[in-house]
């Protein structure tokens, strides 16, 4: 890949990576089959928080979801962080019921609203010392066509 | 429950909350010698000796290993089991929590609980998160009340100038604490015109971060030697998280599930406070609610039941949460003028309802004979902790 450099992802197993280019990346979470609470990230312990049983399925997560919350942070936090200051993160609910908390993309930080129409990307975070890209997933408002 | 013998307070301890780095006029003290000063300050109120003194509970957050050590190591090692209590903002409640219990079920007689902290500048490191999520910036603990002040805004119509009403009350009433960090006022123009630092939260919507240590010395009733109105513990509950509860407002889900469950933490520790000890929120007449964030008093003061959601800034607008209101909530100053020793704070929210209930507020004193008031503190983790002090 020339020219192109290392895409290193914040944490092994959030999101899935397509096969062909017509899929697109899902978030992966976990689903109990007993009481159906759906879980972000997938619980390691494999365990249902909710009910305790052991009979969690991986699911794919939809890639649309709605503004639950948000806000936009002016200072660069103490540490650890490595992306743009100020940046704009919060929750957005998924249709399964599930609310991520995600970092928002590619949206003007004063049109942000609760209830707004988000769709999920994989992106660049910051690049490490050694020039390699982190990436993490975002939200970023559904332009309406 | 079984059967719990009464438990009373013996004295409680304070150093001033301050900067304590010896730059900028600032005398220097270590984060051990806060804590030493407020366990010697409690004794001599509670008129007592360091050998009366069976167990120690200590809450920090940021201090080394063996935090209460470093403390009763400056006062002389007995034998007594010290034990560091770290439960984030509620260290010094949960602390207070153990030594009550200690004493209720009988195994002492004399417990100190305290705390103290010598706080790193700055955001403070909320290290509650898994690494990567703290590499995407979820960890600003300010950030988290913006978001849930986002949806508080948006379900009950509060505004900025809800909160900034918050900080301008606490402020005033840290006028009269000499405690306090701050003893100053500031204007709603003030707080309305400081510096974004997380939307819509302000720096004046913040707390100031403070050192500083506080201590309380709790007994049965017949090792009491203190003169004066007696206070009993009426209600210590410590709740640890509950699944599916959106933290102090903030949308987080712990158990990060569907949440289709919505039984709230706080209003889960308050029903248990209010079984305890046999009282509601109509019977207080002081409260310490948990303002590390402006919003974060109001939405405290409804899921604590004074009110219904949405209320509580009509409340504040209308002066019943001021120190001559009918609930004069945060008398002396709250975070917002104290500042946060993370390890000290719930202890000195518990002091304060003790000095209101005894009459010994000094300039702020309620003016109504308070006889039972409620200390609530949140912390990560999360936690929410109450207790209930009556005289």
């Amino acid at each position: 890949m020339p020219g192109g450099s290392k895409k290193i992802p914040v944490k092994e197993g959030l999101w899935t990576v397509p096969s062909s280019p017509h899929e697109k990346p899902q978030l992966i979470g976990s689903r109990c089959h007993l009481c159906g609470e759906v879980f972000f990230p997938k619980k390691a312990s494999g365990m249902c928080t909710h009910c305790q049983s052991k009979n969690l399925e991986e699911i794919k997560l939809s890639r649309n979801g709605k503004v639950y919350s948000f806000t936009v942070v002016m200072q660069r936090p103490p540490e650890y962080y490595k992306g743009p200051v100020p940046y704009a993160e919060g929750f957005v609910e998924l249709p399964e019921g599930v609310r991520v908390e995600t970092l928002f993309t590619e949206c003007n930080f004063d049109d942000l609203k609760v209830g707004m129409d988000v769709e999920m990307v994989i992106e660049r975070l910051h690049e490490d010392e050694e020039g390699s890209e982190i990436m993490v997933f975002k939200f970023r408002p559904v332009t309406p066509s | 429950m079984r059967r719990l013998r009464e438990v009373v307070i013996a004295g409680v301890g304070l150093t001033r909350f301050d900067i304590y780095d010896g730059e900028k006029g600032h005398v220097f003290k270590e984060g051990y010698e806060l804590g030493m000063e407020a366990v010697l300050n409690a004794l001599q109120e509670a008129d007592m000796e360091w050998k009366h003194i069976q167990a120690a509970f200590c809450g920090t957050v940021y201090q080394n290993t063996g935090s209460g050590h470093q403390a009763v190591d400056q006062i002389g090692m007995t034998g007594i089991p010290i034990v560091n209590v770290e439960n984030a903002c509620s260290s010094g409640a949960s602390a207070f929590r153990l030594a009550y219990q200690s004493i209720a079920t009988e195994l002492y007689d004399i417990v100190l609980a305290f705390g103290y902290e010598k706080m790193p500048r700055g955001f403070i490191k909320s290290t509650a998160w898994p690494i990567w999520q703290r590499q995407m910036g979820f960890n600003v603990q300010p950030a988290n009340y913006a978001k849930g002040a986002i949806r508080y805004m948006e379900e009950t119509g509060a505004t900025e100038e809800d909160f900034a009403r918050v900080t301008v009350k606490n402020r005033k009433n840290g006028v009269l604490n000499p405690y306090a960090r701050f003893q100053k006022e500031v204007s709603m123009e003030e707080v309305l015109s400081s510096r974004m630092v997380a939307k819509p939260m302000r720096l004046l919507h913040c707390c100031p971060l403070a050192d500083g240590g506080a201590a309380i010395i709790l007994c049965s009733k017949d090792k009491l030697k203190l003169k004066g109105k007696v206070i009993t513990v009426a209600a210590s509950i410590l709740n640890s998280g509950v699944y599916g509860s959106e933290t102090g407002g903030t949308g987080t889900t712990y158990g990060g599930g569907s949440v289709r469950i919505h039984e709230d933490l706080v209003e889960l520790s308050a029903k248990q406070a209010w079984e305890m000890s046999g009282y509601g929120p109509e019977d207080m007449d002081v409260v310490e609610a948990y303002d590390t964030m402006a919003p974060g008093e109001l939405w405290d003061i409804e899921k604590l039941g004074f009110c219904k959601k949405g209320e509580a800034p009509g409340l504040l607008q209308e002066g019943a949460l001021d120190i001559n209101g009918r609930l004069p909530v945060n008398t002396d100053g709250g975070l917002m003028s104290r500042g946060h020793p993370l390890g000290a704070t719930a202890s000195a929210q518990i002091i304060e309802i003790y000095k209101q209930l005894r009459g010994e507020a000094g300039l702020r004193q309620v003016p109504i004979d308070p006889k039972i008031g409620l200390a609530h503190s949140m912390g990560a983790g999360p936690n929410s902790a109450i207790t209930i002090l009556k005289r």
